[in-house]
């Protein structure tokens, strides 16, 4: 490293227990392509990006060039890659940023993910191979102001006109809503909820940005307003009604949470390490102290449980033996740790650590984010809950 | 055991290197004859303690340099049991040809070499260090400063062999230099200002040394937000470049965290600095207090002499 | 700096070009020292040498530019297929790799053999890095070079094609300079002009399907025989003496002193 001019230092990540070697080459090659593209071009930027609020452009097309949206969706010009691959993509994405992790995720799982499985031929020939290349952008519209955790009882609705349907109603909370060129929109149908197609240019639409937040800056938050938005029949999802259709849409982002949040914790580690080791108090380094050691120490066995959850649930979804609970148990548990892992790597850096030249505090907002989205920590408590005693408490009961 | 020393031009003159190759081969050898091709400080190199012989190869052909044609010049008289050139580009490029064409193996920036023959040099870019054992006949070059010059005066004869080759390559324009400093991350020495440098003209001084020694020239992040004409290129540290140089030399330079952070894994740290409690020094291998004007010139004049 | 070179017709048909990597410890990879040699099992990450991407960069603009064929060739262990996957993965087209171990190898081996498949592949033009971050030594290309009786430029920057020959930017012992050299050519690339391009998933996916020919030294009709150059042993570097404080500028002169004989970095 010292001779010969080439003295690049870039990221190493955590692999306490060897996952590595249960990986094929293809999977390895793939996620070192996105580390090096995160370390080439979203570390250099990512700061920036933060305080001015902005997605930058250049990313899209360079996510889409390297071919890794929809990335378990086979078919259409999308990637096929098994599970474990999407689950490295996104721990790679997420280690640079949540925002550009939810970019990918939003995508692939929520918009991609619903056209593949429940829509018609024309409809995935007409969006899916766009939307792998980064050419069209898509949005999930599942989330109101007054229904988050309580999607069932959303009241956007559309009715049936003859010739085409009319939607009225807002999301919110909706990432990539004002650069997207399509949405998936769930709304009621005759009191059932249905999918549609909702794109960028039809009337009554627009996707105004949310502004103000203090979390994913780098990534664009916004609202859906349909206020008599019309779009023709052939716009609606054929092959689902319910909950059922954005649930599993919800589980294909949600396990890919389950990995990219410990990509933001390794960050967060790496640097807390890489500080500790430099900062030196009463002549000598932070990392000689024992309570210092008694934190990293607890980083590095939270990331190591996590790694080994997240793998072995990539390896059920690619065999097809999962469950949803499953799914629950590793976003909700890895997003935890990840969040405490921040905000202790945040006291170990200090004073210096509430500064953007590091990135623990920006990691540690964007956490706060990701712990509430896609089913909050709380709600995919109740979830294990309900499995284990057979009774639901989300809900009394009138 | 007969040794061929390939001398090492330097603009038309003899490099002192080759002293050393010829103080290296005449520790363990018999006779070392050495070649000076294109005739560079033949005269110089007789006058080397040590030499038996000198061969002067000369020709049009050494007016560019063509690998092929220079080694296909050099290989007929290159024939001792030992082949030492220096561990330059080109006299790695021709020792390597040479040994090729003898069919002899070729171990190259030697930084130790004893009776036997024992070669000991750095590999995994100085991580860690070799040693092999080879057999004569064999060709290796030897890194620069890593082995004593031979001393005092000597007489060898020189003799002239003129070679007729024309050469296959040919120089369509030269390249020119100017705006092609160094990145900080690429040069093996780093010298880098702070905000201890007062203004950002006085870096004008970094360059000067930067220049004489090959280096590039870094920035803290200090020096950089307060200073325009810094640009952030040229920033090492937390939120700039990571570097890991043989050579970092901090002037004027703290050592804020963020700083260290993006040098502290330098093989040797150097630090020049008003303030005998700066951080810096905390990490230096050689820390001098003293101010960078006054330090400055006696450093130029230092590198200066030893690269003369 | 001049005009960038222009790429124009490189190639004429069938004609290929073999570019020679090799298979290293990453350079951000700890090298351990057991039991008195380099322990390379616990290397955590190989990869292409760094000198040699941007020569694989400098082959893949050339074969885009005349739609010929890019044999990425290889001399190593079992494990330095890897390396020929890589390089499938951002465009290779033939990869073949000489199967042996290499630390029993000297340069007269390695370079017999790398010649002798660059023949096989019938490349008129080869591209190789400089010196490879392991031995960072610099034999190969010109050694292959003189085997195959082929021309040599070397601490090469750029390359394009020139009629029936070359145009290569090359920092020369009189500085930078634009050359023309005719074929065939062996060209050792220092730090290109362009850094090897990211691979994308559908290269990843399609070089898992690129056979890799897999040869001997007995297959390529080279006599290995025993190398003259037997390794002793390996060991860390001296350690660095605790830091020193001088006061003053006279110490400057002090300190260069000991920059060059203590460290040995001037």
């Amino acid at each position: 490293m010292y001779a010969d001019g080439l003295n690049n230092m870039p990221y190493e990540g955590l692999d306490f227990y060897d996952i590595d070697a249960l990986l094929t080459e293809e999977e390895l090659m793939i996620r070192d392509m996105v580390r090096d593209w995160v370390d080439e071009s979203v570390i250099p930027r990512i700061e920036d990006s933060c305080r001015e609020g902005v997605f930058p452009d250049e990313w899209r097309k360079e996510i889409g060039e390297m071919g890794i949206l929809g990335a378990p969706l086979k078919g259409y010009g999308c990637p096929g890659l098994s599970y474990v691959a999407y689950g490295l993509i996104c721990q790679e994405l997420e280690r640079g940023d949540s925002g550009v992790r939810s970019f990918a995720s939003v995508q692939g799982s929520l918009a991609m993910y619903p056209i593949w499985d429940f829509g018609t031929e024309e409809q995935k020939e007409k969006y899916l191979p766009r939307m792998a290349t980064g050419e069209l952008v898509g949005c999930f519209g599942l989330t109101e102001p007054d229904y988050g955790s309580n999607p069932g009882d959303m009241i956007t609705r559309a009715e049936d006109k003859g010739g085409n349907y009319v939607i009225n109603g807002a999301k919110m909370w909706i990432t990539n809503g004002s650069i997207a060129d399509l949405a998936v929109v769930w709304a009621k149908l005759d009191g059932e909820i249905r999918g549609f197609i909702v794109e960028k240019d039809d009337p009554g639409f627009s996707a105004p940005e949310m502004k103000g937040k203090h979390s994913l800056k780098a990534s664009v938050t916004s609202e859906l307003v349909f206020q008599d938005c019309i779009i023709p029949k052939d716009r609606m999802l054929p092959d689902v009604k319910g909950l059922r259709g954005p649930f599993s849409c919800l589980n294909n982002a949600r396990y890919g949470i389950s990995w990219g949040a410990l990509g933001a914790a390794q960050s967060c580690f790496n640097s807390a390490k890489e500080y500790a080791l430099s900062r030196i108090q009463f002549g000598h380094p932070i990392a000689s102290f024992q309570l210092v050691q008694n934190k990293l120490s607890w980083m590095l066995r939270e990331i190591t449980k996590g790694q080994l959850l997240a793998y072995h649930l990539g390896k059920k979804k690619d065999d097809g033996t999962w469950i949803p609970e499953q799914i629950s148990l590793a976003k909700m548990n890895n997003v935890d740790v990840s969040l405490e892992i921040a905000r202790m790597a945040r006291d170990i850096h200090g004073a210096n650590g509430i500064l953007d030249e590091y990135p623990v505090m920006r990691h540690m907002a964007n956490l706060e984010s990701v712990k509430t989205y896609e089913g909050t920590h709380d709600i995919h408590n109740l979830i294990i809950g309900r499995y284990i005693t057979g009774i639901q408490s989300f809900t009394r009961e009138p | 055991m007969e040794i061929t020393v390939i001398a090492e031009g330097n603009d038309g003159d003899l490099h002192p290197v080759t002293s050393q190759l010829v103080g290296a081969s005449s520790r363990i050898g018999d006779s070392v004859t050495v070649l000076c091709p294109g005739g560079w400080g033949s005269a110089e190199a007789a006058s080397i303690p040590g030499v038996s012989k000198v061969i002067s190869i000369e020709g049009a052909c050494f007016d560019t340099y063509d690998c092929r044609i220079w080694s296909k010049a050099i290989s007929p008289l290159a024939n001792g049991d030992l082949v030492v050139a220096a561990a330059s580009p080109t006299g790695r490029e021709i020792c390597a040809t040479i040994a090729a064409t003898r069919s002899i193996p070729v171990l190259q920036d030697l930084t130790g070499l004893e009776e036997g023959i024992v070669a000991t040099r750095p590999i995994f870019s100085g991580k860690a260090v070799e040693e092999c054992s080879i057999a004569l006949p064999c060709a290796i070059s030897l890194r620069a400063n890593a082995f004593e010059a031979s001393q005092g005066e000597g007489m060898a004869e020189i003799s002239t062999v003129n070679v007729d080759s024309d050469v296959s390559i040919s120089v369509r324009e030269a390249l020119a230099k100017a705006n092609e400093r160094l990145d900080v991350s690429e040069a093996n020495i780093v010298i880098s200002g702070g905000r201890g440098m007062g203004d950002p003209g006085n870096f004008s001084h970094l360059y000067e040394i930067a220049d004489e020694i090959g280096a590039a020239v870094g920035a803290s992040r200090a020096a950089v937000d307060t200073w325009e004409e810094i640009p952030h290129s040229m920033q090492v540290g937390q939120t700039g470049k990571t570097v890991a140089p043989s050579l970092y030399i901090a002037v004027g330079i703290s050592g804020a965290i963020q700083h260290l952070a993006g040098m502290r894994t330098s093989k040797y740290i150097v630090a020049i600095n008003k303030d005998p409690d700066a951080p810096i020094f905390g990490v230096s291998d050689y820390g001098i207090v003293a101010t960078w004007e006054e330090a400055l010139p006696v450093l130029k004049e230092e590198l200066c002499r030893l690269s003369n | 700096m001049s005009a960038n070179l222009d790429r124009g017709n490189c190639f004429r048909r069938g004609m290929t070009v073999a570019v020679l990597i090799k298979q290293v410890p990453d350079t951000t990879a700890k090298i351990g020292i057991s039991g008195g040699f380099v322990d390379e099992s616990a290397v955590s990450k190989w990869s292409i040498s760094p000198y040699d991407e941007y020569a694989l960069e400098a082959a893949l603009q050339m074969k885009e530019a005349g739609r010929g064929d890019l044999v990425a060739i290889t001399c190593g262990p079992s494990r330095a297929s890897k390396a020929l996957t890589e390089a499938a993965a951002v465009g290779a087209d033939t990869l073949i790799h000489i199967e042996v171990d290499l630390e029993n190898l000297d340069s007269i081996q390695t370079q017999s053999l790398l010649a002798a498949a660059v023949k096989r592949a019938g490349s008129e033009v080869v591209l190789c890095g400089k010196q490879a971050a392991d031995t960072n030594g610099g034999s190969t290309g010109p050694g292959v070079a003189r085997l195959l009786g082929s021309n040599f430029v070397g601490m090469v920057s750029e390359i394009s094609s020139d009629g029936e020959g070359y145009l290569a930017d090359r920092m020369g012992p009189n500085g930078g300079e634009r050359v023309s050299v005719p074929s065939p050519c062996l060209f050792a690339f220092d730090k290109g002009t362009s850094e090897l391009r990211r691979p994308n998933v559908r290269g990843i996916m399609m070089a898992k399907k690129k056979q890799i020919e897999v040869l001997s030294p007995s297959d390529l009709e080279v006599e290995i025989g025993d190398s003259t150059v037997k390794l002793r042993g390996h060991s860390s570097p001296p350690q660095k003496a605790p830091g020193q404080k001088f006061e003053g500028a006279d110490s400057v002169a002090e300190v260069v002193a000991k920059l060059r004989e203590e460290a040995n970095v001037i």
